[in-house]
C-alpha cells in the first residue's frame, strides 16, 4: 500500500486511533502505520480526549461505544475545542440510519460501519486527508 | 430452648452455604483468569501475523502460511480468536482468516459439532460456518433452524444471512411460525435482511402465510427492501388482513414503495372506524408518499378527535411543499400544527 501523498521528507501525518478492541485497535495501527501515517492508539474515550489535548493530530479514527467517554463525547470536545477543522472518522457497530445520523450530526467526516473493510477503511482516511489539505 | 438452637443452626447452615458460594466464584473466576492467561500466553507468537493477515497487509501470503502451521491447543486458542476477528472485518484478509480455519479443519468441525449433544457447541458450530461464509453447509444450517434449542436456532439463522444464498429465505420465513421451535421475528428479519435481491419472491409468498408474525416479517422487509413486485400483496394485506399489526406493517410498507395510486387505499384507512394505530400508520404511510393527492384527505384530518392523529396529518403536510402549506392557512394556532411545527424545527436542529 503507498504511503500518504506529501514530501517524503516531511514528518509523517499524525493519526489518533481510539477503541477499547483491542484486535480492531492494533490492526487498524498497524494498517495505518505500514501506509506511512504515525499512529497513536489508544484504549478508551479519556485516553484519546488527552491525548488530542496533549498533541492534536492531524486525524482521528474514533470507535463510537468506548467506556468512559464515547466516540461522540470525544467528537463532540474536538468539535467545541480550538480544532473544528481535524477530520473524524467514526468507526462503529452501530448500524441503524439514527446512529449514523448522530455522528455526521456531532461533526462525524466519515462513518464505517463494523465489520468493516481495512483497505476501505486505508481509502477513506486517505482521501479524508487530501481534502483537508 | 429448642427453638434457640434451631436458630443457630439454621444460621450456621446459611453462612456455610454463603461461604461455600463466595468461595466457588473465586474458584470459577480465578480459573477463568488463568485460562485467559494460558490463551494470551500461546497466543501472543501468533499474534503479529494474525494482525499482518486482518489488517490486509499480507501481500506474499507469508503471515497466513504462518497461521496455518499453529498445531495443538495454540490451534485451538487461534481458531477462537480467528473467527472472533471475523466478526470484526471484511473483505480480503476475512477471506484469508477462512482459509487458515479451513486448513486446520475447524469448518469440518464445525459441521460435525452441529449435531453435537452440547448445546453451546452447536451453537458456536453455526457461528462459525456462517462467518466462513460455509456456503455447502446452507443443508445443515436450514435443519439446525428446527434445532431444540433456541440459542442454536438463532445462531443458524444469523448464519444463513451473511451466507446469503436466496435457498435459505423460505425456511427462515417459515420457522417463524414453527410450532414450539419458532424462531424471534426480529432474528429472521435480520437474517433476511442480509440476504440479496433473490428473496423477494419468498417475501411475496409469505405475505400469504397463515401465520400473522411471518406475513408482518415479509411485508416490513418488503417495505425495507423497496421490492416494488410485493405491491399487490402489500395492498391485499392492507386491505383484508384479520392482524391490525400486519395492516399497520403493510402501510408503512406502502408508505415507503408505493405509487401515486395508492394514496387511495391509505386515505380509505384513516376513517375514525378503522383501529386508531392502523390510521396513524396509514397517515404516516401518506407523509411519506409524498403525493399531493392526499391533501385534502390530510388537512380534513387536522380536525380529527384524537390530538396525536391531528399532529401526524399536520407534519404529513409539512412535508408536501407548498400544496401541502397552503393547506395549514387558516390553522396556524392549532395545536396539532404547532406541535408539528415544533418537531419539524427540533429534527432539523438535530439534522
Amino acid at each position: 500500500m503507498s504511503a500518504p501523498a506529501g514530501d517524503p521528507d516531511a514528518s509523517p501525518v499524525r493519526v489518533l486511533v481510539a477503541d477499547d478492541d483491542a484486535d480492531i485497535r492494533d490492526l487498524v495501527e498497524f494498517k495505518l502505520t505500514q501506509a506511512g501515517y504515525a499512529v497513536e492508539a489508544v484504549p478508551d474515550g479519556v485516553s484519546a480526549w488527552e491525548a488530542f489535548e496533549a498533541n492534536p493530530p492531524q486525524l482521528a479514527v474514533l470507535d463510537v461505544m468506548m467506556p468512559g467517554l464515547s466516540g461522540i463525547d470525544v467528537l463532540r470536545k474536538i468539535r467545541e475545542s480550538g480544532h473544528p477543522s481535524v477530520p473524524v472518522l467514526l468507526l462503529s457497530a452501530k448500524s441503524r440510519d439514527s446512529d449514523v445520523d448522530t455522528g455526521f450530526a456531532v461533526g462525524a467526516d466519515d462513518y464505517v460501519i463494523k465489520p468493516f473493510s481495512p483497505r476501505e477503511l486505508l481509502h477513506r482516511v486517505n482521501g479524508m486527508l487530501a481534502r483537508a489539505r | 430452648m429448642v427453638g434457640a438452637a434451631l436458630l443457630v443452626g439454621a444460621t450456621v447452615v446459611i453462612l456455610g452455604a454463603c461461604l461455600l458460594l463466595v468461595i466457588l466464584v473465586v474458584a470459577v473466576r480465578a480459573r477463568r483468569h488463568s485460562r485467559n492467561q494460558r490463551d494470551e500466553m500461546l497466543l501472543s507468537p501468533l499474534r503479529p501475523p494474525l494482525i499482518t493477515v486482518a489488517s490486509g497487509e499480507d501481500d506474499d501470503g507469508a503471515a497466513t502460511e504462518e497461521l496455518t502451521w499453529a498445531t495443538g491447543v495454540s490451534r485451538t486458542v487461534l481458531d477462537r480468536n480467528i473467527v472472533e476477528m471475523l466478526t470484526k472485518i471484511r473483505g480480503v484478509p476475512a477471506d484469508q482468516l477462512v482459509r487458515v480455519l479451513e486448513v486446520h479443519g475447524a469448518v469440518d468441525a464445525a459441521v460435525a459439532d452441529l449435531t453435537s449433544r452440547s448445546t453451546v457447541r452447536r451453537a458456536r458450530a453455526a457461528q462459525l460456518l456462517g462467518l466462513a461464509k460455509a456456503e455447502h453447509t446452507v443443508p445443515l444450517l436450514v435443519t439446525a433452524l428446527g434445532d431444540e434449542a433456541m440459542e442454536v436456532r438463532n445462531s443458524a439463522a444469523y448464519a444463513l444471512g451473511p451466507i446469503g444464498d436466496p435457498v435459505a429465505a423460505g425456511p427462515v420465513l417459515a420457522a417463524i411460525g414453527a410450532p414450539e421451535r419458532g424462531l424471534p421475528a426480529a432474528t429472521a428479519a435480520e437474517a433476511l435482511q442480509s440476504m440479496g435481491v433473490g428473496i423477494s419472491e419468498v417475501l411475496r409468498d409469505g405475505m400469504g402465510d397463515p401465520n400473522p408474525r411471518t406475513r408482518m416479517v415479509a411485508a416490513h422487509l418488503s417495505g425495507e427492501r423497496s421490492f416494488t413486485r410485493g405491491l399487490p400483496e402489500l395492498r391485499r394485506l392492507l386491505d383484508d388482513d384479520p392482524d391490525v399489526t400486519v395492516r399497520e406493517t403493510s402501510a408503512t410498507a406502502i408508505g415507503r414503495l408505493g405509487r401515486g395510486e395508492d394514496v387511495d387505499i391509505l386515505v380509505r384507512h384513516t376513517v375514525d372506524s378503522e383501529p386508531l394505530a392502523l390510521r396513524r400508520a396509514c397517515v404516516i404511510a401518506l407523509g411519506e408518499l409524498g403525493d399531493p393527492a392526499a391533501v385534502p384527505a390530510l388537512a380534513t384530518l387536522l380536525a380529527d378527535a384524537d390530538p396525536r392523529l391531528a399532529e401526524l396529518a399536520a407534519s404529513a403536510l409539512l412535508t408536501m411543499g407548498p400544496d401541502g402549506s397552503s393547506a395549514l392557512l387558516g390553522h396556524e394556532d392549532d395545536a396539532a400544527v404547532r406541535s408539528a411545527r415544533l418537531m419539524a424545527s427540533l429534527q432539523r436542529a438535530s439534522a
